[in-house]
This record gives C-alpha cells, sequence and structure tokens, in this order.
C-alpha cells in the first residue's frame, strides 16, 4: 500500500465538503452513543433504592422516571441523526461516483477500463460503499470513545479490580475476533463466488438453452450444476461456522465477564462494598465495552480495507491524481437540474487529417498496431481492412484516442493533436464502434444524445441510416424504449441507430468500425448509396466488404498491426495476396477477373 | 405471451404447499432436523436458567449466605451461558447444513423439469430470469429453511418459557408483560409492513444508479468519441437526485420499524421496573426476583425481533414456494418420443407435407406450410430466402425443438415423434452464427461438461479442424480457461470450437444456420477446410445469407412465406437461366462489381432489387 492513498488524508479532504453536515451528524449520534452511560447508572440508583443501599432521599420512581425521559429524549435524537447520517452518506457515495464517471466520460487523455465493465460497476459499488463505511466509522467513533472512557471511569470508581478483572475477558475479546475476521472474510469472498459461479452457470443455460438441447447433453450439464452446488453447499457452511464461532467468541466473553464479577464480587455484595446496583451497572456496560472493543478493531479492518479501496477508484482514473476523486461538488441534489444546454462549438473545417508513425502496443491480449501512416483529405472515402486480428478496429481507436498511442504523430490540418481523445470528437469527428452501445432511455434520447436537433435533421440523419422504415414500424415511433443496452432491438437496427447517432452530430469527418457486420445486402446497399448522395462526407472506414472496397478513394490493408499495403483497391490488390484472396473467397472462381475488370 | 407449456395438476414431482415441498426435500435428512430440534430445546432450556441463577446469587449475596454457595452459583452461570451460546451456534450449523442440502436438491430438480421443457416456454423467459426463478426463490426459501426454524422454533420456545417463568414468579408481572410481548408482536408486523417497500425503494434507486453506470462504462467508447460526456453526466446527476431522494426516504421509513422497537422497549421497562419496584415494596419480590425480571426483559427483545422478522421472511418464502410449485407443473408441449431407432451412419432427412405455426401465433399464420423434400442421406441442401421465410424454424422441427402442427418429419426414415428426444438431439449437430460458450475450461466447453469424453479424441478433433496450432500456444491445454462471452477467442477460434463441438458428437446430420457471417473473408476461406472435413460423410443442411455459402451443395431449396418455391439440383438450377438460384447469382454479382465511385452507379434493375431482398 503506497502513501499516495492514505485514507485517513483523503477522507478527510472529503469531510471537508458539507463540513457542518459532518459535524453535526457526529455530534448527533455521539449524544445516542453516550446516552446509555447514564441510563446505567440510572439502573443502579433503582436496584440501590430497593436493596436500600441508596444515600436518604433517592427514590426508585425518580430514577426511573429520568431513565424514561433520557429513553424518550434518545428516541427524538435518533430521528434527527438517522436524517443526517442518511443526508451525508447518500451525498458522499454519490459524489465519488459522479467525480469517477465524470472523469472516464470527459477528462482528457485516453481511457481504457482496468477490468470489464461489469466488474468496474462492482468498484463502483462496493469500494465506493468502503469509504462510506469508514466515514460512517468515524462519525461513530467519537460517541462510543466517549462511552467508553465515562463507563471505564465510573466502574473503576466503583471497584477498581473488578473492573480490571472484567476488562481481561473483553481484551481477550478484540484478540480472538481479530484472529477470526480475515477468516471470515476469506470464507464469505469464497461463498459469494461458489454463488455467482452458480447463477452465472443457470444464466449461461438458460441463455443458450436451444445449443444445450440440441447438444442432447443436458445430463451432464446437469452434473456440472449438482457440484457446483456442492462448492457453494460446503463454503456456505464454512462461512456460517466462522459466523457463528465469531459470534459465540463476543457473546461468551461478555458472559465470561459478568461470571468473573460474580465470582471475584460475591465477599464484596456480601459486606455491602459492591451493591446490587453496581452489578447490575457492570452488566449493562459490560455489552456495550465489548461492542466497542469489536467496532475498534472493525474499524483498524475498514481503515486498511479504505485505503485499498481508494486505491483501486484511483487506479480506475488511470492518469488522473487520486486526490480528483474527491473534488468539490458543483451540483445541488436538492433542487432539480435545470434542462441540457448543448455547448455549441464551432471549429476549423477539415482540409486534412494526416496520421504519422502511429503505434499502440499493450502487454494484455489485445493486439496492437506499429508505426502506421496515412492520409485522409476532404471528401474521401477510405477504408481500412485486413484480416480479423490485424489491427484495424485498434487503429481507429488510437487514432481517436480511445486508446493512448505509444507513438506517432497526428495533424488535424497541419496543427498537431495534442489530446486526440478530446479533440477529435464532434463536431470535428463522429465514431461508430464496431459493437455500438445503445443506453436505455427512448430511441430518440440514444440518437441525439443531448444534442439540439431539427425534425428535418433528425428524420435525414433516420433515412441515411436507413432506419426510417424500422422507426415506423415500432410502436411508440422514435420515443419507443430500447431496453437495457438496446435489447429490445435487433442487432442490425442498433447498428444503424448508432449510424444515425454519429450522422446527426454533422461530424466532418465520420469514422465506423464495421458498420456493415450486421446489415444485410440490401441494407448496406441503400446506406451506402446514401450516403455516397452526400460528395461532402468524408469517411475513414474499417470493413472488408467488397461493396465498401470498391468505392474507396483509397485502401489501407492491415496485417499484424502493419500497413502491408495502401492505395488504390488495384494498387493494393498487386500488393497484397491477402486482399486479392479476399476477392476469390467473395464470389467463387469467377470472381478475380470480374474485380480486375472494374478496376 | 402464450407459450405451448400447459399447466396441469398431476405428474408433477412436486406439489404446490409448503408442507409437500419441505416433506419432499426435508425427509431425507429427518435425523437431522430432529437433532436441532432437541440442540433448541435445550439452548432455550439454559437460557432460562441464567436469570434465575442471578436472582439466587443476589438474594444469596443480600442475605449474607456462604461464600461456597455463591461461587458454585457463579460458576453454574459460567457453564450454563457459556453452554447455551454453543448449542445455539450448533444448531445455527446444522439447520444450515439442512437447508442448503434440500435447496440444493430442489435447485437441481428444478433445473432439470426446467431444461426439459418446450423452447415456447424458453424463447418467452429470459435468462435472467431463469435466474430469479431457480436461484432467488430457492434461495429465500433457503434462508426460511435454515434460518425460521432456528429463529422463531428456538424463538418461541424461549418467549414461551420466559413467559411461564414471569407468571410463576408473579402473576401480576406476567400478566404485564404477556400483554407487552402481544402489543409489541402486533406493533412490530405492522411497522415491518412499512419497511418492505421502503427497501424495495432503495434497491430500485441502487438498480437504477448501477444499470445507469454499467451501460455508460459499456459504452465510453461511442459516447466520448461522439462527445456526449457532458450531456452523459448531466443526465446522471438527475439519476442521482432521484437516488438521493428514494435512498433518504427509504431510511427515514426503515428507521420507523427500528423506532417504535426502541419505543415498546421503553414501554416495557417502564412495566417491568415500575411493577418491579412496587412489589418490592409491597415485599412480594424479593430484590434478586426484581433482578431477573429485569433480565428477562433483556432477553424477551431478541425473540420478539427474530420473530416478526421471520414471519416477514415466511411471506417471500410462500410468495418462493408458490413460483417453485407453478414451475414444476408447466409441462413441456413436446412428449419424450417413442422407443424408435434411428440406423448408423449418415441419415436422410424428409418433410411430409409439414405445416407449422408457433404457438404464440394465429392458427392461421403458418410459418412453414405444406413443405416436403426428401433429402437422401450424406447430401447436401441449401436453403435460400429471406429472413422470416421460414428457414432456420424449418431446421428447428428436424432437432425436434417443436413438432409440426400438421404432417411429419422423418430422420434416417423415422418420424422424429418416435425416437427418444435426447437420443434423436444426439445425432443431429447444429452450428448457428451464435457460439455460446460456458465459463469454464475448454474441454467442457467442447464436451458440455460430460467428463467420458477421451482428451486423445478432443485433441484429435482440434487438430482435424485446424485448430491445432492455436490448442498448441494455449499454455494450459484442455484446461485453458473460456471466458462465457468468449473474449479470449477470435470469431474465427469460437466457429471452430463450435464446429468441434458438432465433431465430437460424430452425428448422422448437421445443420448449419449461417454459420460465417460474422467472419471477415480471409478467415472464412480458413473454416472452409475445417467444414468440409466436418460434413465429410454426414448429410447437411445449410442456411446461408450468402450466396457462395451455398456454392458446395448437392440441392438448393428457396423458400419465400414458408412455402418451398423452388428446389431442385444445384447444378441444375445454375444452368436454368430462368431460376431463381441463376438471377440471384447474376443479381449478386451486379450489386458487388458494378456499383463502384470508379464505375459510376449504375441502379439495380427493379427485379434484380427484389431479388435480393428476397436474399437477404
Amino acid at each position: 500500500m503506497n502513501f499516495a492513498s492514505n485514507p485517513l488524508r483523503l477522507t478527510l479532504g472529503l469531510v471537508r465538503q458539507r463540513s457542518w453536515l459532518f459535524v453535526g451528524s457526529c455530534a448527533l449520534w455521539a449524544l445516542i452513543h453516550v446516552l446509555p452511560v447514564v441510563t446505567g447508572v440510572l439502573t443502579k440508583g433503582v436496584f440501590d433504592s430497593l436493596s436500600g443501599a441508596a444515600p436518604a432521599g433517592a427514590s426508585a420512581w425518580t430514577f426511573l422516571a429520568v431513565a424514561l425521559a433520557l429513553d424518550i429524549t434518545r428516541i427524538g435524537v435518533f430521528v434527527a441523526a438517522i436524517r443526517a447520517w442518511a443526508t451525508y452518506w447518500v451525498e458522499i457515495t454519490l459524489h465519488l461516483r459522479h467525480n469517477i464517471l465524470r472523469h472516464l466520460l470527459t477528462a482528457a487523455g485516453s481511457r481504457r477500463l482496468p477490468e470489464s465493465p461489469s466488474e468496474s460497476v462492482t468498484r463502483f459499488r462496493d469500494d465506493v460503499n468502503d469509504i462510506g463505511e469508514y466515514v460512517e466509522n468515524w462519525v461513530d467513533f467519537w460517541g462510543f470513545a466517549a462511552y467508553a472512557v465515562v463507563a471505564l471511569t465510573i466502574m473503576a470508581f466503583i471497584n477498581p479490580v473488578l473492573t480490571l478483572l472484567a476488562c481481561v475477558p473483553l481484551a481477550l475479546t478484540l484478540g480472538l475476533t481479530n484472529l477470526l475476521r480475515p477468516h471470515i472474510r476469506t470464507a464469505r469472498r469464497a461463498s459469494r463466488e461458489a454463488t455467482s459461479r452458480v447463477t452465472d452457470f443457470l444464466g449461461e443455460t438458460f441463455g443458450s438453452v436451444q445449443a444445450v438441447k440440441a447438444s442432447g447433453r443436458e445430463g451432464s450439464v446437469l452434473a456440472r450444476f449438482a457440484g457446483l452446488n456442492e462448492v457453494r453447499r460446503q463454503r456456505a457452511l464454512k462461512d456460517t461456522v466462522l459466523t457463528e464461532l465469531f459470534r459465540s467468541v463476543t457473546d461468551n466473553m461478555v458472559n465470561v465477564a459478568t461470571g468473573v464479577v460474580l465470582l471475584v464480587g460475591a465477599a464484596a455484595l456480601r459486606d455491602g462494598s459492591f451493591t446490587v446496583g453496581d452489578f447490575a451497572l457492570f452488566v449493562t456496560y459490560l455489552p456495550r465495552l465489548t461492542g466497542i472493543m469489536t467496532f475498534i478493531g472493525l474499524m483498524f479492518v475498514q481503515h486498511k480495507r479504505t485505503g485499498v479501496a481508494y486505491e483501486r477508484l484511483g487506479k480506475m482514473m488511470v492518469d488522473a491524481p487520486v486526490e480528483s476523486l474527491i473534488e468539490p461538488r458543483d451540483y445541488d441534489l436538492e433542487r432539480e437540474q435545470s434542462a441540457y444546454m448543448a455547448r455549441g462549438e464551432r471549429s476549423e473545417p477539415l482540409k486534412e487529417l494526416s496520421v504519422e508513425g502511429l503505434s499502440y502496443s499493450h502487454p494484455g491480449a489485445e493486439e496492437g498496431v506499429q508505426d502506421v501512416s496515412f492520409t485522409v483529405r476532404r471528401g474521401e472515402f477510405v477504408v481500412v481492412t485486413g484480416r480479423v486480428g490485424s489491427g484495424k478496429s485498434t487503429l481507429l481507436r488510437v487514432l481517436l484516442g480511445l486508446l493512448p498511442k505509444t507513438g506517432g504523430t497526428i495533424r488535424w490540418n497541419g496543427a498537431v493533436v495534442d489530446d486526440p481523445a478530446s479533440f477529435l470528437v464532434p463536431p470535428r469527428t463522429a465514431y461508430t464502434s464496431q459493437v455500438p452501445r445503445l443506453f436505455s432511455d427512448s430511441l430518440e434520447e440514444n440518437i441525439l444524445l443531448g444534442g439540439d436537433a431539427s425534425q428535418a435533421e433528425v428524420e435525414q440523419a433516420l433515412d441515411l441510416a436507413v432506419l426510417t422504415p424500422d422507426v415506423e414500424q415500432l410502436h411508440h415511433g422514435l420515443g419507443t424504449e430500447v431496453g437495457t443496452r438496446g435489447v429490445r432491438l435487433s442487432g442490425g437496427q442498433v447498428q444503424r441507430a448508432a449510424a444515425a447517432r454519429m450522422f446527426l452530430t454533422g461530424a466532418d469527418l465520420l469514422v465506423f468500425d464495421d458498420l456493415s457486420s450486421a446489415l444485410d445486402v440490401e441494407t448496406e446497399r441503400r446506406l451506402w448509396d446514401g450516403l455516397f448522395a452526400d460528395r461532402d462526407a468524408t469517411c475513414l472506414v474499417v470493413s472488408h466488404r467488397r461493396a465498401a472496397l470498391e468505392r474507396a478513394d483509397k485502401v489501407i490493408v492491415l496485417d499484424e498491426g502493419r500497413v502491408v499495403a495502401s492505395g488504390t483497391l488495384p494498387e493494393v490488390m498487386a500488393l497484397s495476396p491477402d486482399l486479392a484472396a479476399l476477392f476469390v473467397s467473395d464470389n467463387g472462381s469467377s470472381g478475380t477477373r470480374d474485380a480486375a475488370t472494374v478496376a | 405471451m402464450t407459450t405451448r407449456a400447459v399447466t396441469t395438476e398431476q405428474g408433477a414431482p412436486a406439489g404446490t404447499t409448503m408442507f409437500s415441498l419441505l416433506r419432499r426435500y426435508l425427509g431425507p435428512q429427518r435425523g437431522m432436523a430432529i437433532l436441532m430440534a432437541a440442540l433448541l430445546l435445550s439452548a432455550a432450556g439454559l437460557q432460562l436458567v441464567v436469570p434465575q441463577l442471578l436472582r439466587r446469587f443476589i438474594d444469596g449475596a443480600l442475605a449474607s449466605a456462604g461464600q461456597d454457595r455463591l461461587t458454585t452459583l457463579a460458576v453454574l452461570f459460567l457453564i450454563v451461558a457459556v453452554a447455551t451460546q454453543l448449542l445455539n451456534a450448533v444448531a445455527t450449523y446444522v439447520a444450515a447444513s439442512v437447508g442448503w442440502r434440500a435447496t440444493n436438491h430442489l435447485r437441481e430438480d428444478l433445473t432439470r423439469h426446467t431444461l426439459d421443457l418446450d423452447m415456447g416456454f424458453h424463447n418467452s423467459r429470459t435468462a435472467g430470469e431463469m435466474i430469479e426463478r431457480i436461484d432467488g426463490d430457492v434461495t429465500s426459501l433457503s434462508n426460511f429453511l435454515s434460518q425460521f426454524s432456528v429463529r422463531v422454533f428456538g424463538g418461541l420456545l424461549l418467549l414461551v418459557g420466559i413467559l411461564v417463568a414471569l407468571w410463576l414468579e408473579n402473576p401480576l408481572m406476567g400478566g404485564a408483560l404477556t400483554g407487552f410481548v402481544v402489543l409489541e408482536m402486533i406493533v412490530l408486523t405492522l411497522t415491518r409492513r412499512v419497511g418492505v417497500p421502503a427497501s424495495n425503494l432503495e434497491r430500485e434507486a441502487n438498480a437504477k444508479q448501477f444499470g445507469f453506470i454499467e451501460e455508460r462504462l459499456q459504452g465510453l467508447d461511442d459516447l466520448r468519441a461522439n462527445g456526449a460526456g457532458d450531456y452523459s453526466m448531466h443526465r446522471f446527476r438527475t439519476v442521482m437526485r432521484g437516488v438521493y431522494l428514494d435512498t433518504r426516504r427509504a431510511w427515514m421509513l426503515r428507521s420507523v420499524v427500528w423506532l417504535s422497537s426502541y419505543g415498546l422497549f421503553v414501554i416495557g421497562l417502564a412495566v417491568t421496573v415500575g411493577s418491579s419496584i412496587y412489589l418490592v415494596r409491597r415485599g412480594d419480590m424479593t430484590v434478586g426476583g426484581a433482578y431477573m425480571v429485569f433480565q428477562y426483559l433483556f432477553m424477551l427483545q431478541n425473540p420478539i425481533e427474530q420473530i416478526t422478522q421471520q414471519l416477514q421472511e415466511l411471506q417471500k418464502a410462500a410468495a418462493g414456494v408458490q413460483r417453485v410449485g407453478e414451475l414444476f407443473h408447466t409441462e413441456s408441449a413436446l412428449p419424450v418420443g417413442g422407443g424408435a431407432e434411428l440406423p448408423a451412419g449418415p441419415l436422410a432427412v424428409g418433410f411430409e407435407d409439414v405445416e407449422f405455426h408457433y404457438l404464440d401465433a394465429a392458427p392461421d399464420q403458418l410459418t412453414l406450410r405444406g413443405v416436403s423434400f426428401e433429402l437422401a442421406q450424406g447430401k447436401r441442401l441449401g436453403l435460400l430466402g429471406r429472413t422470416g421465410s421460414g428457414k432456420t424454424t424449418l431446421t428447428r422441427l428436424i432437432f425436434r425443438l417443436y413438432d409440426p402442427s400438421a404432417g411429419a418429419v422423418k430422420v434416417g426414415g423415422v418420424d422424429t415423434r418416435d425416437v427418444d428426444l435426447q437420443l434423436l438431439r444426439a445425432r443431429i449437430g447444429l452450428v448457428t452464427q451464435d457460439v455460446q460458450l460456458f465459463r469454464g475450461t475448454l474441454r467442457d466447453n467442447l464436451t458440455f461438461f460430460d467428463p467420458s469424453v477421451d482428451d486423445g479424441l478432443i485433441v484429435e478433433v482440434l487438430e482435424e479442424l485446424g485448430l491445432g496450432s492455436w490448442f498448441r500456444s494455449q499454455e494450459r491445454g484442455l484446461d485453458t480457461e473460456l471466458d462465457s462471452g468468449g473474449r479470449n477467442l477470435s470469431a474465427g477460434e469460437a466457429q471452430l470450437i463450435a464446429f468441434a463441438r458438432v465433431f465430437l458428437k460424430d452425428p448422422g446430420v448437421v445443420i448449419l444456420d449461417e454459420p460465417s457471417s460474422r467472419l471477415d473473408p480471409v478467415t472464412e476461406r480458413r473454416l472452409e477446410r475445417a467444414l468440409e472435413r466436418l460434413l465429410h460423410g454426414r448429410t447437411a443442411l445449410i442456411i446461408a445469407h450468402r450466396l457462395e455459402t451455398v456454392e458446395r451443395v448437392d440441392e438448393i431449396m428457396v423458400m419465400e412465406r414458408g412455402r418451398v418455391v423452388e428446389a431442385g439440383s444445384r447444378e441444375a438450377l445454375a444452368a436454368d437461366p430462368t431460376s431463381r438460384y441463376a438471377r440471384l447469382r447474376r443479381a449478386a454479382l451486379s450489386l458487388d462489381l458494378n456499383v463502384g465511385p470508379g464505375a459510376g452507379t449504375r441502379a439495380l434493375s427493379a427485379e434484380d432489387a427484389e431479388l435480393l431482398e428476397d436474399l437477404a
């Protein structure tokens, strides 16, 4: 663990914002935690009065009345304390998530998630909650500490020897639970993992139920399921055993401490130096003191976990300092937001985009690109092609700054682009990825993405993307909810919706990655026709479809991340046996001849 | 959506009632259940003794009893208290063990039953829904089995024991506290009802929040490259506000449960301590007795809270049991099939006047109309036609994902309904464009977890299909872990794995549903050899969106709106310039070759365009 993510320093920075709410929460909870000290004293009063050990004039009824009044006060404080803490908890956890998401979506530079999106969501949830719980620890800390100090002082005043003896089992609790805790955590994690193996397996089985049925191997699939179930049962039981052991230790230590007080205090009780009220007070304080011991132990663990949480969240922010996690907020959750205003940005129209020696390599499984150079001029249609895994998609993503380039220069109209990620966006460029994503919103929201386009512009974009007939068939037209990740649309519709989204940005350069892979022949033809009717369109396209290749002003052939041929189609066909092969396979033996004729 | 699955009253492996489920799944563990009850009974008994010991101790000390007697009581207290804890812990463990065993059985039975249901059932349900039905519902039952017994049974024993002890001590005290317990039970049950919608509110708010984040992370590239970052953050702030208000509201609502239980405790305290003071002053109770009652009051809280909470769980579990029962009572519309045998080797496929409509469609909306053909063993048939023409449906009838509404489907000369379903499917191989992978090893993915398949055979098949060099580059060989999205495989490798699965089955018929549409032509060409190996010596049906895919077939069948509109040998159809197949080939060529920026835009003839739509 490094000191850059010292949880105390960062958390202090976090609670400094809206500090009055934090301090208020601390004060209210301190009151709630401390009040029971008084209740203990009052309990002592009642029993001393009953057994005749109390000073004259102190009536049991008075003690009872005061105790009840205190408890009722405590209920009132609770309501305020819960509201203050609920507000603060939601605010800080949301704010941390807000800052991470904002960084990922809008900060300069490339964003490559260190883990899969679903694992990253777990970070968003669990790591942020860890930080929230750590803040909660600090809110509780003051009251608990005060309770422990006051309670131990009162006990020591009554009988220092008994107090010391009763504290021995409590200290033992702390030691034992600290020993157990890591095992419990491991067991719980293992049990959770076994559970997700079971649910994942069910998901996979029923997600591909046709394949399972067609395989005729339901028996072995079920046997596998039973195996996973058994692992889950064993791990869950181990978790149960350890949790129960933990509970037994804490509960039993209170019993042991009470027993010690009984054993050692018997003589004092008989001679009246230790009263029944004193005994009641001890017994009231002991469980709570054990609880506080456990709390302190947990807080140490939470401190460490929070350090790890900050570190992991920092990793997700890649190049930003971890402090940007706790940047102050610039919004107010109490008030409704005003409508979104798209920032109209004007830019110098594209004349020429040039790329020189662009390289990217990553130690992971992903393919890289090496020393790629090319130029796209206004109005040109440039196709990047090559076999699967040759680096085509990577090239586009590195160019757009979605992946960090490891070398090379990008120039826009001759000027060097420092941060392609924030420069190569609308109105300069727009992009459709190979597997475009839609969001659970209406189709219209998905296509506009906050842009302010006129009805006519929307219709034109839909036409261009050959989506108009589909929209007409949808029940609610453009207002149709597309479902999570667009599941209610077909793969081709998602791709064309993403194309419409790209067209609507009105960007100078359209970059698309294999737009046609989910389109049938006819739809693809209409799309190209529409696009070429608009002669001003400048496109950089990844494709292996000949329909695209034959319209290209320039073809770039990649192999293993390098340009192996570049030029017009006939030029590259002469240079690249791969591409020639593509034409042979694309149309039987006659293809080569026919393609050559066209060329 | 209606499904083919029907609900009947008999034949289900378990009834819908909680009782019958318990008997079926807990029955085998009767011994353990009795052990658990005994443990709980002893724990409750011992727990009752603790305050009694304290009373004797206090009264003894005040009456200056002998030191020995006090020491004995203190030691007894220690032993009893520790033993109670241990008994409770062991009972919890036993209950959890019983619960897991029983519900794992239930999960397995449910999965088996559900897997056997017909596709009409599965098509109307997502995988997520099935996870919820099989694991979610059963888990609520499992919590119930392992927790309810311990908490409610143990809690009730303790509760009754305490009240009896109090009645014995003093009827006034007993009566007052019995009234208090009843009041607390009622109030807590009522307030907990407020808690449920509050928890749902919070869960929904969180689901919305994390759903939003996950979608944005999935679409990070799309959003960033299209400059939609600021807009997304604006949307997120709206989501945040919703989460903020809902979560806080949920917390406040939930605190009602908590506050009312605390408030009730205060009332209990007033009643207990008040009457104790009164009774001690009158001389009807000792100070030790007052202390014992005070202890009992604290001991009452736990069972009351557990019981009211578990009663809520009971509702959840009852709903779960009901849904489990419904699932068990859903029967497959496909009978298991008869005992006819299929001949060895390649199998002929025949359709005789087959009509078919999906059950969620009107009976007159036929997906297949009067389809008849005969494909001799070892021959290859290419199926052409636009999306929705019935090609895929036709192939589904062959491996009996559905039965025809009229007519007959024959495989190897036998009606598919006369063959055992599993045996039939074992002889038919299916490759679709979606290769579905499981999280697991390469071996598991190839064999569908069947451990009896020989490793040598698997490696041989991989070599045969041209995956040899890829396989040798995998450090862990057949133990290489694949993930369910297949992210560590290229599209071509995934397709070859699908081929290998079919190859391992050694089927008599292979159905290819446009397997290569995701691949680039170069990769596709590499697959050709593997495909040739796969189809060798087998009957094959190949659905194609691209004409080149069917260049190697013997026969062609063109479908339109569920009918066969053209059928014949490929060579004959290609040679006949008026055939649809020949026209399709011409149209495809003209599209690809003559429409390009260099050649000028020559519009397709209307007829050709229409043909292409047929193809698409």
